[in-house]
């Protein structure tokens, strides 16, 4: 059966720019329901997109896509089918049609979907293999934090997005947020001196233990394809949401954090393209149950510049959750969500940022910022360059408390200094057949 | 099989009592710098058995050996208990009961005033309500009839401690739980490096005690839920008090009753705190590393053995591990070899006996748990093993995932 064709953004561009910008009508159909209901955009410069991973976060990210004007939804794929099937439901809610497809296998999804961008909402160890594939079928990505669960994953997803040039945004919203913007240019124009110190606040929370016995898997769920990579593990009830609890599937918290939290720190400090070069931590960890994940952490990074920072649970860092950079005389910052921005001294936060100083990227509506780099095709505000880091900081912090040592690391050439043991932490082994495309 | 060890532990201890005839009896000679008595045998706990598990505490520390001073029982003649108390660096109390010999009291008074140390465990501060110096030296205590007349309540009210001398009962406890030992103290030597707040195993929390309090301080303190049916005062736990030249550490933590499991004395908050103190007591400094098992502030910590286990210990406990049974061992084994890892001979001994466990009949799911700790410390030394778990398919998955991560060869 063929589709109709729904001309794809990229690739009518890619034909007009040939054509120096002129306005060359080039041969196309636009089915009735690509014109959706109020038609302000027109189909064929919309952007036609899917979601993988539909689950509650997914979902959440694809309503404020469907709220843009300027993005067509048309498809969903999940391995459980109850999340497709509703994703693909609330399309068709939006469009007031029932065109939206549900696809249980991303294989599939992207090679049958015509897609010109991808949202990407999946449990961490399937991050880098489908980022890498939907790179490879040269869609756009908006992927949810953290971007990998090992930096080995992270440095290939970049290299498959740079070879690819597609545009990455990352799910660190924060960065869209005013008051977080306004933080990081009043730190990194020196308005509390130089900083010494950070301390970064990420939840306590964790998992509520219980029981897992082995249960039926339920209907509609593949459980061995949401596993993907990972080691294969009988059904015991942990799948969405709880996976974050689980050492083969999240770090817990901490690398669930390090996307927003790590990520506002580096920014306010110009530290976003690079790593610490020491990192010592301690983590507690689970006695009772089947979850893994540190309940307790606490990690010290030292940067080349020489700032230091101690990213950690919120009830041991004073200011509790958010970023408190410290700079000279006594002098704070503190950031966090709910408009939280206070200073030592109330003044700091009046003080005029002027144009011959450092001018941090400024958005204000995170999806729309994806949605304008998709378009000019530059840069967007969380690309996964930096998302790599603020996500490494984390995973650092996690082979640390691993080994118990304190590592040295380059992050330049991002390996350890002589330290074979942490390094065999920077890659884990996948289960066949998954393997990144191109390794 | 960790009951079966811990039964076992008590077991020998408790026999170890018994075969006491002689009211007080002496350790042989040992390397301990230290000699320490423990004062025992009457109580209303079962001292049966605290007194052998706090006797291993002390001794499992290195630092000390301990002999035991038994006591006639409640209405024997108590007129011949007559302990030396001069002999020894530390007095260990887990006595409450009949009165001891007018001579026996002086004793302990000129040893404590003359620089004796002294560690007042739990109901040791019910005792002796008419003994003026024994509640100086223990600072607060409680029941046994005392109120206002004995001294005030010691109260953390707004970031500092008052005296309160409303007056009123001393000495009560809610339902025993898991509590939160908050330190109120952090650069004494006892308390340095503890986690400021930290998770005490089920015990009960002594409240409303009163006393001098003089030469007093309270190092922690634990929050005494209403809803478990406590004051809702942040209670005093662990003390310190100076008595002439003498120093007491008075822990009001360890309650033990019945025949077997103390969770309050296996909790390593309890043992680690014990020892400390009673190093202080004895030497006035403390030289013992906080072990990284400490428990935190919502993950409770036990020695069931009052000691770190062996490798060989923790193998043991492992061996019908399945997912959903406790973490314990498997945290024991993780925290094992990160604290034992050389890199030379003392992993290479450590690997020995994992690759025993592996090659034995231990259960599949311990078996991948080895080899996740395997895959990030592991030598070539365990490749031949991981070769025979990979032709079963159960351990095939995580056997090819140490191989992988040891040769750096990854297929997928």
């Amino acid at each position: 059966m063929s589709q109709p064709k729904i001309i794809n953004r990229r690739s009518f561009f890619g034909k007009m720019a040939g054509a120096a910008g002129a306005a060359v009508a080039l041969p196309y159909i636009i089915p009735g329901t690509a014109l959706g209901k109020d038609g302000a955009t027109a189909a064929s410069d919309r952007i036609v997109m899917g979601l993988i991973g539909s689950g509650s976060q997914g979902t959440g990210d694809m309503q404020e896509f469907l709220g843009k004007k300027e993005v067509q939804m048309v498809a969903s794929c999940d391995v459980d089918k109850g999340h497709r099937d509703n994703a693909k439901a609330i399309m068709d809610a939006k469009y007031g049609n029932t065109d939206a497809r549900a696809h249980a296998d991303y294989r599939e999804f992207l090679a049958k979907e015509k897609l010109d961008a991808i949202v990407m909402a999946l449990p961490d160890q399937w991050h880098a293999i489908i980022a890498i594939a939907a790179a490879n079928a040269k869609l756009d990505i908006y992927g949810e934090k953290p971007l990998a669960r090992t930096i080995w994953e992270g440095k290939n997803i970049i290299e498959a997005v740079e070879k690819n040039k597609v545009i990455w945004q990352t799910g660190s919203w924060q960065r869209s947020e005013a008051h977080f913007h306004r933080a990081c240019e009043l730190v990194i124009n020196g308005r509390i001196g130089k900083v010494k110190f950070v301390e970064v606040g990420l939840p306590d929370g964790g998992p509520t233990n219980k029981p897992h016995p082995v249960q039926p898997v339920p209907e509609g769920l593949d459980w061995d394809m949401w596993l993907g990579p990972s080691p294969k593990e009988p059904y015991r009830g942990v799948c969405h949401w709880d996976w974050r609890w689980i050492l083969a599937y999240s770090g817990g918290q901490l690398t669930d954090w390090a996307g927003h939290h790590i990520d506002i720190a580096h920014w306010g400090l110009g530290l976003e393209r690079t790593g610490p070069i020491e990192i010592e931590a301690k983590g507690v960890y689970p006695r009772e149950g089947i979850f893994d994940v540190p309940v307790e952490y606490s990690i010290h990074a030292k940067y080349a510049t020489g700032v230091e920072m101690h990213y950690a649970n919120a009830r041991q860092v004073p200011h509790g959750m958010g970023v408190c950079w410290y700079g000279e005389n006594g002098s704070w910052i503190h950031v966090d969500r709910g408009e939280r921005l206070f200073a030592s001294d109330p003044k700091i936060l009046d003080e005029k940022i002027g144009d011959n100083e450092i001018r941090l990227y400024k958005s204000l509506d995170h999806v729309q910022n994806h949605l304008d780099c998709i378009r000019s095709r530059k840069e967007t505000i969380a690309p996964c360059q930096v998302a790599h880091r603020s996500i490494s900081a984390a995973l650092l912090g996690e082979i640390a408390m691993l080994t118990g040592r304190k590592l040295k690391w380059n992050p330049d050439t991002q390996e350890f200094l002589d330290d074979p043991i942490a390094s065999r932490m920077l890659r884990r082994p996948f289960r066949s057949p998954w393997k990144l495309q191109g390794n | 099989m960790k009951k079966n060890i811990l039964t076992f532990a008590i077991l020998t201890g408790i026999l170890g009592l018994f075969l006491l005839v002689p009211s007080c009896t002496q350790s042989p000679v040992s390397q301990a710098p230290n000699r320490a008595l423990i004062v025992t045998g009457q109580n209303n706990h079962n001292w049966k058995g605290s007194t052998p598990v706090l006797k291993q505490i002390l001794e499992n520390s290195g630092l000390f050996s301990a002999d035991i001073a038994q006591s006639p029982a409640a209405k024997e003649d108590m007129s011949k208990f007559k302990p030396e108390f001069s002999k020894y660096q530390l007095v260990v109390l887990d006595y409450t009961g009949d009165a001891w010999p007018e001579e026996t009291n002086k004793a302990f008074e000129t040893y404590v005033s003359g620089g004796g140390g002294v560690v007042v465990y739990h109901a040791a501060d019910n005792a002796f309500a008419d003994w003026k110096e024994y509640n100086k030296m223990i600072g607060l205590g409680g029941w046994s009839d005392r109120n206002q007349k004995d001294g005030p309540y010691i109260r953390w009210k707004n970031g500092a401690f008052i005296r309160d001398t409303t007056p009123g009962i001393a000495g009560s406890h809610g339902k025993q739980h898991a509590f939160r030992v908050t330190l109120r103290d952090t650069i004494h030597p006892i308390t340095k490096g503890l986690p400021l707040n930290w998770l005490h195993s089920q015990d009960e929390l002594y409240s409303q005690l009163r006393g001098p309090a003089e030469n007093l301080t309270v190092l922690a303190t634990a929050f005494a839920d209403t809803a478990k049916g406590g004051t809702g005062e942040h209670e005093p736990v662990l003390m310190t008090i100076n008595y002439g030249k003498g120093r007491i550490f008075h822990t009001t933590l360890g309650h033990a009753m019945g025949d077997s499991a103390y969770p309050a004395m296996e909790c390593v908050g309890f043992i680690v705190t014990l020892q400390r103190g009673a190093e202080w007591a004895a030497t006035g400094v403390v030289t013992q590393a906080v072990p990284e098992v400490f428990p935190t502030f919502n993950v409770e910590s036990k020695w069931p053995l009052f000691r770190p286990l062996t490798l060989v210990e923790i193998l043991s406990n492992l061996k019908n591990y399945k997912p959903g049974d406790t973490r314990y061992n498997m945290q024991d084994l993780t925290n094992y070899i990160r604290a034992n890892y050389d890199g030379g001979a003392k992993y290479a001994e450590i690997e020995k006996l994992l690759i025993q466990f592996l090659e034995g009949t231990g259960s599949t799911d311990a078996k991948n748990y080895i080899c996740k700790e395997l895959s990030l410390w592991g030598t070539d030394k365990v490749l031949p093993t991981m070769k025979k778990l990979e032709k079963n398919e159960e351990t095939a998955e995580m056997a090819r995932y140490v191989t992988e991560r040891i040769t750096g060869k990854f297929t997928n």
